[in-house]
């Protein structure tokens, strides 16, 4: 007991600045975690005006809260990587800091022109994190053929490349219209 | 009343009215009979109520296609008309039928392979890396040459120069089997006649290929797709008598005797000798027989490209011929032992080879003529050009064919005897030309073409 007061005594400073240090350090990862959690969600990502129509086609989609009343997957569950936290982590700066700065600088998201690179936008990780059994008891006849292939890895098919409306509906059919509508307003249809 | 008289009364009366009833009985049938052609299908199991309209709407409106996906495996997992024809709206190929007006339903008439692909992903893989998909209708959407022979010479431009040529040899020839670029009109649907088409067909979705080809709509039947039939349509006549050479080679020998007793439906990669005594085109070049896994990549098992001018060792896009010939062995050791087998490889690289030897003989002639200016600038006018293109296009690849696949007939009469008439003739007019400087002034040519 007489070691232990002494050694604290002698190391006060250091063991001060540990307790303080892990106390911050708590502090620090639960506003993280709060923040992290704060900013992956329709509310946050709708702050823009530009992602507007991909917040109101989410919310009528499969996965939105306009389906079932609940909210069944948002916005990171599908656009982050869900492999490992430190990747996740990283991926969420690098979109982050790569939206807000589009953001000021006034760029569009590529609406219908990048609709096809659909992939590049959405992680297989995210789906698999919810849909753990692709060929489980009640699955649709249908589906068996295609789920046992790619869990057999005999394509290179993924799950996007079939689901492609899950997250958005008939995204690029919204697009279109309001393509069209903006012709119109501008006077381009005469 | 008389008894004498009821008795005639109520004999009349049963006959009459048996007369009628067998008229009735008849007309009954009749209607029977109609009505099979136009059953009403009622289906609540397994459909949406949208898909359950399709099937029910189009029972009466086009029986033959329901009737069709009726006997189809298809039907029996619950893939209905929906499953494949319903598309989203903003595709481009979305319409409407009299039946989906006015509701947020579209579909389309054109199935792409993408759509195929959402329940058989590996098999439409398979297929889209093989001479049956891109490389198909590749010389009907991407080669000039093959424009000019499609609209200036067969769509008979050249008749009336200046005015567009016909599309009708495009549509009923070259595009019934190469397939082209689907077209679509303001209202989505195709127009210019360019669908349906063929194994190569374009879709306005991106897809490229035609499932439908060889398991035809609406049963897409694994049985008629194993047939050699599936592949006779195109693979047959003057430049490339593959059914021809299938049917007289002892493995259509086999096939015409006993193919009605085979068993033609065994599941995929199960479909084995046993169920059948001799191979089908589909057993070789696709089949998962033996070790072997099932392809839909036809040219995942060839080592040698025998169908243009010069052959080749496959590579590239056109497959991998040092792997092709292995796989091939592993599938005719299924019945043959490897003398067999190494003896009959033997054979057909030794038929390339002559053929080679030829061909390569009539390009020193062809590239010195052209050099000395001694080719007319229209091939079809140049008796010279016209056999130098039925040496490789036809005769010389009947004799390929022919020595690949056992068809004798094919390899020596259709082949190599004829070859050697073709050459001879161009050596002549090469030498003619030679020494007079100059072109012979009418065409000696057009002996050489089919047969």
């Amino acid at each position: 007991m007489r070691f232990l007061f002494k050694s604290i005594r002698k190391h006060g400073a250091v063991i001060t600045s540990f307790v303080i240090g892990g106390f911050a350090a708590t502090v620090l990862s639960v506003v993280a975690a709060v923040l992290v959690e704060e900013t992956g969600d329709d509310e946050f990502c709708g702050i823009c005006h530009e992602m507007d129509v991909y917040c109101e086609t989410w919310v009528t989609s499969s996965h939105g809260t306009g389906n079932k009343g609940i909210e069944v997957a948002n916005c990171v569950d599908c656009h982050l990587p869900h492999t490992d936290p430190v990747r996740y982590i990283l991926f969420k700066a690098k979109k982050g800091i790569h939206d807000t700065s589009a953001h000021i600088r006034g760029h569009m998201p590529g609406g219908i022109s990048r609709l096809e690179a659909r992939e590049e936008y959405t992680f297989e990780s995210g789906c698999l994190k919810c849909h753990k059994e692709l060929v489980a008891p009640g699955i649709s006849l249908k589906a068996i053929n295609a789920h046992r292939d790619y869990k057999n890895g005999e394509t290179t098919k993924t799950c996007i490349t079939c689901h492609t409306d899950v997250g958005h509906g008939d995204l690029k059919a919204v697009l279109m219209e309001q393509a069209d509508a903006q012709e119109t307003h501008s006077g381009g249809k005469g | 009343m008389k008894t004498r008289q009821w008795f005639t009364l109520c004999a009349a009366v049963a006959l009459i009215s048996g007369g009628a009833r067998e008229l009735m009985a008849q007309e009954a049938e009749v209607v029977e009979l109609a009505l099979a052609g136009t059953r009403e299908l009622v289906v609540k199991r397994g459909h949406t109520p949208e898909a359950a309209k399709c099937v029910e709407c189009h029972s009466k409106v086009t029986p033959g296609v329901v009737e069709g996906w009726r006997d189809s495996r298809m039907a029996h997992v619950g893939v209905s008309c929906f499953d494949c024809h319903a598309v989203k709206k903003s595709s481009p190929m979305a319409s409407q039928c009299t039946g989906v007006k006015g509701t947020e339903t579209f579909i389309s008439p054109m199935v792409s392979p993408k759509t195929c692909a959402r329940c058989h992903p590996s098999e439409v893989e398979e297929f889209s890396k093989s001479g049956h998909a891109r490389l198909a209708s590749a010389p009907v959407v991407e080669k000039e040459k093959f424009q000019t022979l499609m609209y200036k010479l067969e769509g008979g431009e050249f008749m009336h120069p200046g005015k567009p040529g016909s599309t009708a040899s495009r549509s009923t020839g070259c595009q019934q089997c190469h397939g082209t670029e689907t077209e679509l009109g303001p209202d989505n649907k195709p127009i210019n006649d360019t669908w349906p088409g063929g194994v190569g067909q374009r879709y306005p979705d991106g897809g490229v290929g035609n499932c439908t080809v060889c398991h035809t709509r609406h049963m897409f039947s694994i049985a008629e797709a194993r047939k050699p039939e599936a592949c006779a349509s195109c693979h047959l006549g003057p430049d490339h008598p593959d059914i021809e050479v299938y049917l007289s080679s002892k493995h259509g020998q086999v096939f015409l005797t006993h193919g009605e007793d085979w068993k033609w439906d065994s599941p995929p990669d199960a479909w084995e000798p046993g169920d059948y005594k001799a191979p089908t085109c589909a057993t070789c070049h696709m089949s998962g027989i033996g070790e072997l896994k099932t392809t839909h990549n036809v040219n995942e098992r060839l080592h040698w490209d025998l169908v243009h001018a010069k052959s080749v060792v496959r590579s590239g896009e056109r497959g991998d011929g040092e792997a092709g010939r292995e796989l091939m062995k592993k599938v005719c050791k299924n019945c043959h032992g490897p003398t067999h087998t190494g003896s009959f490889m033997g054979q057909l690289d030794k038929a390339v080879d002559l053929y080679n030897e030829y061909y390569d003989g009539a390009e020193k002639m062809r590239i010195e003529l052209a050099e000395k200016g001694l080719l007319k600038e229209d091939r079809w006018k140049d008796g010279f050009m016209e056999l130098h293109y039925y040496l490789w296009h036809h005769t010389g690849r009947r004799a390929r064919h022919g020595a690949a696949m056992n068809g004798p007939d094919y390899a020596h009469w259709h082949g190599f005897f004829q070859i050697f008439q073709v050459y001879k003739d161009m050596e002549e007019i090469y030498k003619y030309r030679l020494k007079h400087g100059k072109i012979e002034e009418l065409s000696t040519v057009m002996n050489s073409g089919p047969e």
